[in-house]
């Protein structure tokens, strides 16, 4: 664990000096490298494989069976019984042959069974102890190196030069990116930004769900940093694809459904929310609006000009004609290209289902608008009618029940105050009671504790005085709550004496 | 707690000071009809112990060395053949007439006998060549198991184990402890004072009480969850049996009785939770996860007490 931790540490170290080392000798180092991120998971399998391990254990431990059962099997010569001898050895059947007791000597050809079971547990130990630190001596090199390489002027002159050369490789990458798969220039970078939050989100939520590496959330965060920072951006689908990918190679066990599902219903998510922001990221959408949006503007300077080459007496028309555009009307037009330019105008337009999308949007909001001004009074209504039933079983007849009650309701108190004891036993609470309140208290609660142990776990029917007795402590326990509350809980113990009233 | 056990325990307090909570222990295994395993090294007082209980209640004691040559026979019994009479004599092992068995050292004897002798205490009763021997009424055993120097023993399996109600450990004697000790043994054995203070039949009409004691609902759930979290925990290779459900079930309702209650609390099977499961739970290989003790306080911590069982009426959500 601790060497995980400090792999990740490293890691960290080393992203830290390239930077440095990038705004000091003016290379490109990082961009270079971010053309090879994709090899991270490779590089991780390589250096930290407890799956690998694992099999090779588990091979280990066969090759140990094995070994015994061949022991044991292996059929050697028979000799004649000697006193000693185990009885399960002897061969019956040539015994029976011979009149005379005969043993089945066995060949022990291996090497004794005792040394090859100690040397089970021990397998965990005897793992490669190279791969064991080659990770932090890896880092521990690279980052002396770079000291070395930042302290000589021709050492630093080489590198710059090697990280040029690196650059230029990961330019020829990204142009190669950039041939075949087509990028909205003035979209990319929100576009990249709403991925970047998505992608954070979705992986916090696979790290805390799956319990995956904190690598898969570093290396997520870097590429997605980098897309945005240096303006290469995929398609969104491209993407998602590759930070799935990514996820899923990195984390720590093969995913359940439920982090399969959670992750496809995200990325799901995602891709309307981009579509229904952007419908017209691709670039042949984009042409097409474009060249409609041209033909649009050729028509109507026709018409305009149609208009302005025709006699003064024909005014009235044209007056017609121009109110007709003016209010939207298309009757100037002929038939043909009224409809044509409809036809293109729908096309290059948003695709239909997004307008039925926005509507329930609105329905939901509308809904919202309505339901949320009364939600408060509804919600306080409910809470009321609850507390008050609370305080009804405090009258009930059955006085255990009414004392469990009452004392719930005193745990609660605490509980809610900060002042509460957690997953203990009530009786174990006067320590913490007394610590925090007062000592008189601490020592009350704990007589009102083996009463409540009473009322909760016999079957006893108990005396009246009990629920006086209760009830006293619970006065108690708010008068020493308000003392000790502070105005937040102070609002919130007011808030809940209210609803109890 | 009641009057008639506390007798019991200031009787076993005259021979062996200091430990109190073990003869507690023990005593309630005695009122909850199961047996007691004591790991623990050699010298500390364990037959000491078991003798001073089996005279302050008014047993019969016996004890029994097991080495690897005890035979099954020792313990259960054998027929032979009789010239005399002719005929097939049965010859009782050493759970004869007994009440009190101390079976020093169990993990020395072969593991023939000490199925035998395991046998006996789970059916109470001895079967021997196809007749049957019903054991006499109160019936407890206690075993002895050394923790160190294991050479060429035959440690019990889980099975085994599992069927012990509690196991215990005295531990070395206190400072204090020790001195009475010694002051007391310089002319006199103290076993002779111990009296007896309770009787067979009362002991047997107190297992009974013990039995009717009120359990209710929210305890079994507790008890039910405790088990499934220890099979559900991340290092525990084998968890609490449903045998250790019963059984800490039983040793609950003999600590409320003990204490001189007619019901069972929480904290009687938070309390009762250690010695009836520790050695019921089985770690994995090569987790790092401390031992069983430390495992079983973790559970005591992350199970819901039944002290907050939501089953209860009248709480505030929050």
């Amino acid at each position: 664990m601790r060497r995980r931790w400090a792999g990740y540490a490293g890691w960290l170290m080393l992203g830290i000096c390239l930077y440095f080392f990038e705004n000091n000798t003016g290379t490109r180092v990082i961009l270079a490298c971010s053309a090879f991120v994709p090899l991270f998971p490779v590089l991780r399998s390589a250096f930290f494989s407890p799956d690998g391990a694992e099999t090779e254990k588990a091979a280990e431990a066969r090759t140990v069976k094995s070994f015994i059962r061949q022991e044991t099997d292996e059929p050697g010569d028979v000799r004649a019984y000697l006193p000693g001898d185990p009885v399960r050895r002897i061969h019956w059947k040539l015994s029976a042959k011979k009149d005379d007791l005969l043993i089945r000597d066995t060949v022990i050809t291996q090497e004794p069974a005792e040394e090859i079971r100690k040397s089970i547990p021990d397998a965990e130990a005897d793992r490669k102890p190279l791969r064991k630190w080659l990770p932090g001596v890896l880092t521990a090199a690279i980052l002396l190196g770079l000291l070395l390489l930042l302290a000589i002027p021709e050492a630093r002159r080489g590198v710059q030069a090697l990280c040029n050369r690196l650059f230029a490789a990961s330019e020829a990458v990204n142009s190669y990116a950039y041939r075949y798969f087509p990028v909205a220039e003035h979209q990319s970078v929100t576009l990249a930004g709403i991925l970047m939050i998505f992608n954070l989100a979705s992986l916090l939520a696979l790290t805390v769900v799956a319990r995956s590496r904190l690598l898969t959330l570093c290396v997520m965060a870097a590429t997605t940093i980098l897309q945005v920072y240096f303006g290469l951006s995929f398609p969104a689908w491209v993407n998602i694809a590759l930070y799935g990918l990514l996820a899923l190679v990195m984390m720590k066990q093969h995913p359940s459904r439920r982090v399969l599902m959670t992750y496809a219903a995200l990325v799901l998510a995602v891709f309307l929310l981009v579509t229904l922001l952007y419908p017209g990221v691709d670039a042949p959408t984009e042409t097409a609006s474009e060249m409609a949006r041209d033909r649009l503007s050729q028509m109507a300077q026709r018409i305009a000009g149609a208009v302005s080459e025709m006699p003064v007496g024909e005014m009235e028309t044209r007056h017609v004609h121009t109110q007709s555009l003016e209010t939207g009307g298309r009757q100037a037009l002929t038939e043909r290209e009224f409809r044509l330019v409809t036809v293109e105008e729908e096309q290059i337009s948003m695709p239909y289902w997004v307008n039925y999308l926005k509507m329930i949007l609105l329905l939901l909001l509308a809904v919202a608008l309505v339901v949320v001004p009364f939600a408060p009074f509804l919600l306080l209504n409910a809470r009321r009618k609850k507390a008050q039933e609370a305080r009804k079983i405090f009258e009930s007849e059955n006085i255990s029940e009414a004392v469990c009650a009452i004392f719930h309701q005193i745990i609660s108190w605490l509980d809610a105050t900060d002042h509460g004891a957690g997953n203990l036993l009530f009786r174990d609470w006067s320590d913490k009671l007394s610590s925090l309140l007062s000592e008189g208290y601490a020592v009350r609660f704990s007589e009102c504790v083996e009463m409540f142990e009473e009322a909760a776990y016999s079957n006893h029917t108990l005396p009246c005085e009990r629920r006086q007795q209760a009830l006293k402590l619970l006065k108690e326990t708010e008068a020493a709550l308000w003392t000790k509350a502070d105005w937040k809980q102070r609002i919130r113990l007011k808030y809940w004496l209210c609803l109890c009233e | 707690m009641r009057p008639q056990l506390e007798n019991v325990l200031r009787e076993i307090e005259k021979v062996i000071a200091g430990k109190r909570k073990v003869a507690e222990k023990i005593l309630m295994a005695m009122l909850a009809e199961g047996h007691v395993l004591l790991d623990d090294v050699p010298g500390v007082g364990k037959t000491t112990l078991a003798v001073a209980l089996s005279r302050a209640v008014g047993l019969s004691f016996r004890r029994i060395q097991f080495t690897p040559d005890v035979l099954p026979s020792d313990i259960v019994g054998f027929t032979m053949y009789e010239k005399g009479s002719g005929s097939f004599v049965y010859r009782p092992g050493v759970l004869n007439h007994v009440n009190l068995l101390l079976g020093d050292e169990i993990n020395r004897a072969a593991s023939k006998t000490q199925s035998a002798l395991l046998e006996a205490m789970e059916e109470r009763q001895i079967t021997v060549d196809g007749n049957t021997y019903p054991l006499e009424a109160p019936f407890l055993v206690i075993a002895t198991q050394n923790s160190v120097g294991t050479a060429g023993t035959q440690i019990l399996p889980y099975a085994q184990m599992d069927r012990f109600l509690v196991c215990l450990s005295l531990g070395y004697p206190d400072y204090e402890a020790q001195m009475t000790m010694l002051r007391d043994r310089q002319d006199a054995n103290p076993l002779d004072k111990v009296e007896t203070v309770l009787g067979k039949e009362e002991l047997i009409a107190m297992q009974r009480e013990v039995r009717a004691i009120a359990v209710r609902e929210v305890i079994f759930d507790y008890i039910v969850r405790l088990a499934t979290a220890s099979r559900e925990h991340e290092d525990v290779e084998i968890g609490i049996s449903p045998r250790g459900v019963l059984f800490l079930d039983r040793m609950a309702k003999a600590k409320a009785y003990l204490e001189g209650r007619d019901y069972v609390t929480g904290a009687d099977v938070q309390d009762m939770f250690m010695d009836v499961c520790a050695h019921r739970v089985l770690l994995k290989e090569g987790a790092g996860a401390g031992t069983v003790k430390q495992v079983l306080e973790e559970l005591l911590k992350k199970v819901e007490t039944p002290d907050r069982h939501s089953r209860f009426p009248g709480i505030l959500k929050k």
